[in-house]
């Protein structure tokens, strides 16, 4: 990771999170895992584009919602589509028109493929220094390769934007999975944020960083 | 480490005193085999060969029509192209893993070979971290943290995880060298079949 001023490198989080926690990493990747509903999608699409916080160049990857649908909360928070900014590589198989901001990928089970249409984004927009990339969703990668892979292809993807000084931020329904994969899987993460209802309310947790208590904590979003 | 252990290197082109010039600069190291045309490489290819020289331009069919028939069966090897001009393509975008210039060094050449073995390694790695990672987890259910600090297999099984995860860190700077990243992904998405077991 490169020396400098770590605290201006730093990932700001506005009040993306209901704990407390400003900022992180440069280079760290983040779970967030939640049942379905739970609003784990916006809590991804917030830590990737925090209100108030000037915006990073921004790679979404999606393996379920095409990318006409991952747009739209992104316009909903002012974000600027514009493909020097803002990528979409869309791994669902979805017909779509020609958009130099959407890099399309015949499946999910094309790992290369995926890795392929991210350095093409990463290039084509000059190789930020400073970068997002959300990642969703991990339990829909599982329905099209096996474990073994979707694991080893999460490990390369989350290590190299490591590399690079990027944020990762990937989503998982932890529900859907044996635990034990769940387990597996969570080790290749700095952090996991879990999401979970009692009683008809939202909680979530931070677990992973040595400056947050891993408290359920009311989460209203 | 005898040479076949280090790997075994598929030497494509149609110019012979190439090919001999390429069996002499590794064949030290690895076990060298030849193809001459296009249809003779995919005659020699199988699942021993690891690394597949292939010359971009031969009479019949081209290194990138080899190259297609490679993907298309899958074969879990790598393929750099040799080339008698700096590509002014992207060899990413064209499926191959590497490329060398003609005419090369030996050290060039020995450089190309172990870097696409490393990645392959990089790759039976992060497949061995993950079958470490579920035995772990497999142990750890149902037992209390007393129970697994008396368990030596337990003890052995996590100084093996520990040893993989430094070395997996230490190569991930390379991964943000696109060719490498992608032909690792390639590697993880053409190894054998996970095992029942696995």
């Amino acid at each position: 990771m490169a020396e400098g001023d770590a605290r201006t490198d730093r990932y700001p989080l506005a009040d993306a999170l209901p704990v407390d926690l400003d900022d992180l990493d440069p280079g760290m990747n983040v779970l967030v895992s939640g049942p379905s509903m739970s609003g784990k999608r916006q809590l991804v699409f917030d830590l990737l584009a925090p209100e108030s916080v000037p915006a990073d160049p921004i790679v979404v990857m999606t393996t379920d919602d095409p990318a006409s649908r991952i747009r739209t909360p992104f316009e909903d928070r002012s974000v600027r589509f514009d493909p020097t900014t803002f990528r979409i590589v869309d791994a669902t198989g979805a017909p779509g028109d020609s958009d130099p901001a959407v890099h399309r990928v015949s499946s999910p089970a094309d790992l290369t493929g995926m890795g392929v249409a991210f350095t093409q984004a990463i290039d084509q927009m000059g190789t930020p220094d400073r970068l997002r990339l959300g990642f969703v969703s991990i339990s829909t990668l599982l329905q099209y390769v096996d474990a073994e892979r979707a694991f080893s292809f999460l490990h390369v993807l989350s290590r190299r934007t490591s590399a690079a000084g990027y944020l990762g931020v990937y989503s998982i329904d932890p529900t859907t999975h044996e635990d034990r994969f769940v387990n597996v899987v969570t080790s290749i993460f700095d952090a996991a944020i879990e999401i979970r209802e009692r009683d008809g309310d939202r909680e979530l947790r931070v677990r992973g960083l040595s400056d947050v208590a891993p408290e359920w904590t009311p989460f209203p979003y | 480490m005898t040479a076949s252990e280090a790997g075994t290197v598929l030497v494509v082109d149609d110019d012979r005193e190439v090919v001999r010039t390429y069996r002499r600069y590794l064949e030290g190291a690895y076990t060298i085999r030849e193809a001459y045309d296009g249809a003779a490489a995919l005659d020699e290819l199988d699942e021993d060969v690891d690394v597949v020289l292939l010359d971009r331009m031969m009479p019949g069919a081209s290194g990138e029509e080899v190259l297609a028939q490679i993907r298309e069966q899958g074969v879990d090897v790598r393929v750099a192209m040799v080339t008698a001009v700096d590509p002014d393509f992207d060899i990413v975008d064209m499926g191959f893993d590497d490329y060398v210039t003609k005419p090369t060094t030996r050290e060039e050449l020995l450089r190309v070979v172990e870097d696409l073995l490393a990645l392959d390694r990089h790759a039976v790695d992060v497949r061995e971290y993950h079958s470490l990672l579920v035995k772990a987890a497999a142990l750890r259910e149902g037992k209390s943290t007393y129970e697994l600090d008396d368990n030596p297999a337990y003890a052995d099984l996590e100084a093996r995880i520990s040893d993989l995860e430094r070395t997996l860190d230490a190569e991930a700077d390379q991964l943000v060298d696109d060719s490498r990243f992608v032909a690792t992904l390639r590697a993880i998405d053409t190894a054998p079949r996970e095992d029942i077991d696995g």
